[in-house]
């Protein structure tokens, strides 16, 4: 097999991906997390573009990259001290965790390049944004009217949940 | 596509009104006539359930998306009647002066629930299922930590929240691998296509296991038992009646329509989980001394019993479980109710501190007896007939060994629930529970668990009906 840059490039984000990942959640300290969750958001960016899907590649960039883990950095800044340690995770545990994550990957591994998965027949398409739109809005197959309302109804519900926890005791 | 055609989605977009109206109603209600929300939105539900029964079209909109059947229908209206018994029962509960201040968006909440699992049960792909779902699961984690300065209700949402993160994350992928293999969510393009080999087996596991978090199946019931200890009592009865009948049903369905070519699987699947599910669910059961663990760990038990509906897989165990949905409801909405009365009352919990309640309180005590009999399965009560169903659902294809297994667990099962009642009738207590007046919505929604009770276990018309639409599958 010839190795070619689009190769180099999967292998470059799939690593930055892989890497970040773990230290997003083995790190002691929670702003590092959300430096690494960033950089693994990034990295996912980046494959979006490798399968030149633009669209999806800016709003991954803009939404996730961008705001929401600007959010999270923010709740961080706002709830915890910046120099706070979490305790570390006793070997026990982390032995057992690792166990199970690494027989799960190669469970997964195993099965996924065992299988056969047929090639789609179907032509290559440019996905503009008119497509994109067209079928956001349409209601025939393929079309994700329903879901996207549902979505909104979502995150009324989301929202004001979040109110009722967060909501100050009454004064009495 | 016209605007008739949208009301296929009648029951959903009723629903989304009904919360709406909550809201806004909040809004323009000055703070001294707050309460009356309480009554606008029992009211308002009950017209939304009464709707509900309105003879409505069948078909299917959203290229496929959206599908509603006569028995989705039927499944909509049961949960309808449970949730406004429930909200009956949560009457009293928000009149306290600490809810007085969020109790209107204790109804948006729960009624947001309720849409997601509308459109979970209607669903016609894989995404629609999903956000269904998650509808019906952030809103709730809210619920449970309602009581958000009690730290074991604060702890019971953020447990509920982290689990189900962690599940969805699991079915997600199963289900990314379907799309994968198959090259589409819409389950009538999936069940054709559907082919034996391990990648399958192996999505299916994990869509499976993402179900079963969902359901509290053993071994992935852990999250249950202190969710419903840490979230207030209704919430808790909302959690182990309404969302796990309906996640029941989906799965049922999903089982049936997408992986039909693969029944050979997941039967064996769902023997093991539901031999394991009755039999440590009724294991833990009887060493709780809490009583909300203990129904906890009872409704574990008889997600079990659900099981033996689904692995019949024929219209006899949809029919049982649609029907066994809704003597569930009734009992276990019953226990539920008599707990929270106490609970609000006394602040009790505990099974001794219902020694001699028979004396005191003996309208409660029987109230609680005959649902407790139903979970149990004595007859006359419904809920002989619901387990006896699902026995016969599963003996149809053959499982004599697992409806032996859910005999004898019957029988286990039986033990601890007349413990209860031994405790209420039979054992003295220096100081029981004292007399208290229950005001009318209490008694109302009681009232509606035992009527309920006894009529589904008498009026043999309710089987059939759901039977003869079951064939429709």
């Amino acid at each position: 097999m010839e190795i070619t840059v689009n190769h180099l490039m999967f292998g470059l984000f799939a690593a930055m991906i892989l890497v970040f990942s773990v230290l997003t959640v083995t790190t002691r300290r929670i702003l590092r997390a959300a430096t690494f969750l960033l950089l693994v958001l990034v990295a996912t960016a980046g494959l979006y573009f490798m399968l030149n899907y633009q669209f999806m590649a800016g709003v991954q960039l803009t939404l996730y990259a961008g705001g929401i883990v600007v959010l999270i950095i923010f709740s961080i800044l706002l709830t915890s001290h910046i120099s706070q340690k979490f305790e570390p995770v006793g070997w026990k545990k982390s032995y057992f965790s690792a166990l199970a994550s690494i027989a799960g990957a190669i469970l997964c591994i195993t099965t996924i390049l065992q299988h056969k998965f047929q090639a789609t027949t179907e032509a290559a398409k440019e996905i503009d944004m008119k497509l994109i739109g067209n079928s956001l809005l349409s209601t025939d197959r393929d079309g994700y009217v329903l879901p996207f309302e549902v979505i909104s109804v979502l995150l009324l519900a989301a929202m004001i949940g979040a109110i009722v926890v967060a909501k100050r005791k009454k004064k009495d | 596509m016209n605007l008739n055609s949208f009301l296929l989605m009648r029951h959903e977009i009723v629903l989304i009104a009904v919360a709406l109206i909550i809201l806004i109603a909040e809004i323009f209600t000055s703070e001294q006539n707050k309460g009356r929300i309480r009554g606008l939105a029992i009211i308002l539900f009950a017209l939304n359930t009464i709707i509900g029964f309105f003879p409505a079209t069948t078909g299917t909109l959203f290229g496929g998306m959206f599908t509603t059947i006569p028995l989705h229908i039927v499944v909509k209206n049961i949960l309808n009647i449970g949730t406004l018994i429930v909200l009956i029962q949560s009457n009293a509960w928000l009149k306290t002066e600490e809810n007085s201040d969020k109790f209107p968006e204790f109804y948006v909440l729960l009624i947001s629930t309720l849409v997601g699992m509308f459109y979970m049960i209607s669903a016609g792909d894989f995404l629609m299922f999903y956000l269904g779902l998650e509808l019906a699961t952030i809103p709730l984690a809210a619920l449970v930590a309602y009581d958000r300065f009690r730290s074991q209700s604060a702890e019971g949402g953020i447990k509920l929240i982290l689990s189900s993160a962690f599940s969805s994350g699991i079915m997600l992928y199963g289900i990314s691998m379907i799309y994968g293999m198959y090259g589409s969510i819409y389950f009538d393009m999936l069940s054709p296509a559907m082919a034996m080999n391990s990648l399958t087996i192996l999505a299916f596991i994990f869509f499976f296991a993402g179900m079963a978090f969902k359901i509290s199946l053993v071994p992935f019931h852990l999250w249950a038992a202190d969710v419903y200890e840490g979230a207030p009592v209704n919430i808790t009865s909302y959690l182990s009646v309404i969302s796990k009948g309906a996640a029941v049903f989906i799965l049922t369905v999903i089982l049936f329509k997408v992986f039909p070519t693969i029944s050979d699987l997941w039967q064996k699947v769902v023997w093991v989980i539901a031999v394991m599910t009755m039999t440590i669910g009724n294991l833990f059961a009887i060493r709780q001394q809490n009583l909300k663990r203990f129904i906890a760990f009872s409704s574990i038990s008889q997600a079990g019993f659900f099981l033996l509906g689904v692995i019949g897989g024929n219209e006899m165990g949809m029919t049982a479980i649609v029907y066994y949905m809704l003597v569930y409801i009734f009992s276990n909405l019953g226990v539920f109710g008599v707990i929270a009365i106490i609970s609000n009352k006394s602040g009790k919990e505990n099974m001794d501190d219902y020694n001699g309640l028979y004396h005191t309180n003996p309208m409660l005590s029987l109230t609680m007896m005959l649902a407790l009999f139903s979970l149990a399965g004595i007859p006359p009560v419904a809920g002989f007939f619901g387990k006896f169903f699902l026995f016969t659902a599963a003996a149809q294809k053959g499982f004599y060994i697992l409806v032996l297994i859910a005999t004898i667990n019957t029988i286990i099962s039986l033990y601890y629930y007349l413990l209860i009642v031994k405790a209420m009738f039979i054992n003295k207590s220096e100081n029981p529970i004292p007399y208290f007046k229950s005001d009318f919505y209490t008694k109302l929604g009681l009232g509606i668990c035992i009527a309920g009770l006894v009529i589904v276990g008498f009026a043999s018309g309710i089987w059939e009906t759901i039977s003869k639409l079951a064939f429709g599958m």
